[in-house]
């Protein structure tokens, strides 16, 4: 079993007022796109910040690449993109980004030759010579994300990275994430949108006020959901359909999204008669499958509807 | 150290290619310039005047007058622009009508050749009672009526001395004041340098010790908060060690000083070598540009002072970049700098009681206290060389104030940086030092 990359050992830490993180244990394994989900203010943040040396546990320890250093003298190793976004706005795109190398060590040129790569990679070519004031907030982003891995590290620690992107950006950044870790380095990203960490994560754990709810492979953790979950679409009137799924014979748990919805077969249900039933409602179903659970529906059922409804604003999945 | 050196690049270049460098270090000496020429420019005479002597004396007096107003010129040399144009009247019995009648052409531009400018009335007992009238349009002006009332008193001494038989000659040579030439003694040596130059020297090298570090690290301080309020922190946090952040800043910062300074100071000595020259082409009175009692400076005068800009600097921009750190947003900084820049001004003043005795016990111990060290020590060294020794020794204690003063600043600013929320209490900060 390869030494883990990040080890968190029954780490607490307190605020004035809450306790943020409670006894949290995680292991992060080399090479693989970890995810760390959870509602905002879950403790999600507080975790990373810890892991980068920035605040200290009350309790426990953290261990990356398997020694007692900690994240600031492994500067050189890691990437971190912070939650807050930061940027010096009167510099230029070019200039910022051969900074953010050279003040993680890399040499002057190789660092000018792989800003360019980036900058022509995710579309900012154009941009080099403009202040960073000048580019729009998913712009930036994309320069900072840039920023985080020019120095090539073997471990990236983004928060919540893809947050306020538009689609276009957002799909932008996730590929060259993915792209980043398949060349072999490690991936820790926080995110409260589960249809991005369902798309890239092979490992997840799920945070909520302060406790690990869920920790495993990702396929793992679908597969323990059992097959008892149904993905549902109307095209008629999905109206109808409502007092068949509000009957408790035949839905144990409901995620109505209007025109979609997933539940959970209430036990003992059979899926043919919960189709049967459908059909005859009128609703006029284009979509009837069952399916593992997805990644938000597992979410809820740990987390609790109030958490997920918190989760849901303000961005919307993209 | 490539870190820093990445920190030092960025601080440098982002300061000097704005508009706000390059007006401010080349407007500068534009600034001085105007300083050193523009009273000399304002106060001189600029056309001839045409002046009338109404004479009313006997004697020849009347005569005298009007031919050394005659041969007045501008620079009083020479080749230099009469200064006056110059009719001499005789009153001849009716000096108030004469009078009358030419004060109403006096000052009458629309006259213009025929006009007058002054008038100068020469009466009977003017010798006797030491006094002259003189009326005319430019009566204002304080350049002008001075050199009228030199150029007369001159003629008037000289009538005088010669209606008493003296040889004018003979008493302008007895006159000729003595001149008392004056050369520091240094502890049994002499030293070559002259009185009231070194003072303005010395004070000119403190004000600009002061100007300089409160301006440049008032900078760091700000820019140290404004890396708070960007969020960009974190991301050099996760970068570099906070104490290569604060060095490559100050740093940074320092060069640009030095630069600015540098291009003031080389303007300044360029201007005031050439000042006569200067003067005269712009035909302002080359012998009142002379005059500026501008000093000698020698190299290792400005040696010394560099030395302890250096040395200041690095001192009170650890202490403005540590304050910086525990504020969340300028306003809080402009509170928060007042001790800081409060002692500055306590090593301006200092000086002051150098002047007098830069060798008293008080100054000894002076430059040997490293937040008033930097004013001190080159002071005291301009007015009165100090000996190897004493100059190595306050250079010493200076070194170990930087080092315990960026130790002190580095444990504040590594913690200060993240924190944000309330502004730290002095407490907190304390804590933040011994924690480590």
């Amino acid at each position: 079993m390869p030494e883990p990359v990040i080890r968190v050992d029954r780490v607490t830490k307190r605020f004035a007022g809450h306790t943020a993180v409670r006894d949290l244990s995680l292991e992060v394994s080399p090479g693989v796109i970890h995810g760390l989900l959870g509602p905002n203010g879950a403790g999600k943040s507080t975790t990373i910040r810890m892991m980068m040396d920035i605040i200290e546990p009350d309790e426990g320890r953290i261990s990356l690449f398997g020694g007692s250093a900690g994240g600031r003298d492994l500067s050189a190793r890691i990437g971190f993109l912070p939650e807050e976004r930061g940027l010096y706005k009167k510099m230029k795109v070019l200039d910022h980004l051969v900074f953010l190398a050279e003040v993680k060590g890399v040499p002057r040129r190789a660092a000018q030759a792989r800003s360019a790569e980036w900058l022509d990679r995710l579309g900012l070519g154009d941009w080099a010579q403009k202040r960073i004031e000048d580019l729009s907030k998913g712009m930036q982003q994309k320069v900072q994300f840039t920023g985080t891995v020019l120095h090539d590290p073997e471990l990236l620690i983004l928060d919540e990275p893809f947050s306020g992107l538009d689609p276009v950006n957002s799909k932008l950044l996730r590929d060259a994430t993915v792209a980043f870790a398949r060349q072999g380095h490690t991936v820790l990203f926080s995110t409260h949108i589960m249809e991005h960490a369902e798309q890239m994560c092979d490992h997840v754990t799920i945070i909520s006020r302060g406790l690990k709810v869920v920790d495993g492979p990702l396929r793992e953790i679908k597969r323990e959901g059992g097959q008892r979950h149904v993905a549902l679409r109307f095209h008629r009137d999905a109206a109808r359909a409502t007092p068949v799924l509000r009957d408790h014979r035949y839905v144990a748990t409901l995620e109505d999204h209007g025109a979609s919805a997933e539940l959970e077969l209430a036990p003992g249900a059979d899926p043919d008669d919960l189709l049967q039933a459908l059909v005859a409602s009128g609703a006029g179903l284009s979509r009837f499958e069952v399916v593992e659970p997805s990644l938000q529906a597992i979410f809820i059922a740990r987390v609790g509807a109030e958490a997920a409804r918190a989760a849901a604003l303000p961005e919307a999945a993209a | 150290m490539r870190k820093v050196w990445a920190v030092v690049r960025r601080e440098f270049l982002e300061r000097v290619r704005t508009k706000a460098f390059l007006i401010g270090t080349f407007l500068g000496p534009v600034f001085i310039a105007g300083i050193m020429v523009l009273p000399a420019l304002l106060m001189r005479q600029s056309s001839t005047k045409r002046i009338v002597v109404l004479d009313a004396a006997e004697g020849g007096f009347g005569d005298r007058i009007a031919e050394t107003l005659r041969s007045a010129t501008f620079g009083d040399d020479s080749t230099g622009e009469p200064r006056f144009q110059v009719t001499h009247l005789r009153a001849e019995g009716r000096l108030d009508a004469k009078r009358d009648s030419l004060i109403a052409m006096t000052d009458r531009r629309d006259l213009g050749e025929a006009r007058i400018d002054g008038l100068l009335i020469v009466t009977e007992d003017a010798l006797a009672r030491d006094s002259l009238e003189y009326l005319g349009g430019n009566a204002g002006s304080v350049a002008e009526m001075g050199s009228l009332q030199r150029i007369l008193r001159q003629v008037a001494l000289t009538e005088k001395l010669a209606r008493s038989g003296i040889d004018p000659l003979l008493l302008a040579q007895t006159m000729r004041p003595l001149t008392v030439v004056t050369a520091k003694v240094n502890r049994g040596e002499l030293t070559g340098q002259s009185g009231e130059s070194t003072f303005l020297l010395a004070y000119a090298m403190a004000f600009v010790l002061y100007i300089a570090l409160i301006l440049y690290g008032m900078q760091v301080m700000t820019s140290t908060v404004e890396e708070k309020t960007s969020r960009i922190n974190e991301v050099l946090v996760s970068s570099l060690r906070p104490y290569e952040l604060m060095l490559g800043k100050v740093i940074g910062v320092g060069s640009v000083g030095l630069l600015q300074m540098a291009i003031w100071g080389g303007t300044a000595w360029l201007l005031a070598s050439n000042r006569t020259r200067i003067a005269a082409m712009m035909g302002a009175d080359a012998t009142q540009a002379a005059t500026l009692p501008i000093p000698d400076i020698s190299g290792g005068v400005i040696l010394v002072l560099l030395i302890f800009f250096v040395l200041g600097f690095f001192f009170y921009s650890a202490a403005y970049a540590a304050v910086g750190s525990t504020c969340n947003t300028v306003q809080e900084t402009q509170q928060a700098q007042i001790p800081i820049t409060l002692l500055v001004v306590l090593g301006l003043i200092s000086i002051f009681r150098l002047l007098d005795d830069p060798n008293s016990s008080f100054a000894r111990i002076m430059s040997l206290v490293p937040p008033v060290a930097p004013f001190v020590t080159p002071v005291r060294n301009s007015l009165s060389p100090l000996p190897l020794t004493e100059l190595l020794l306050s250079i010493a204690v200076m070194v170990l104030g930087v080092m315990a003063m960026a130790w002190i600043a580095g444990r504040i600013y590594r913690t200060g940086i993240l924190m944000y929320g309330k502004r730290a209490s002095l407490r907190e900060v304390f804590r933040w030092i011994r924690a480590g």
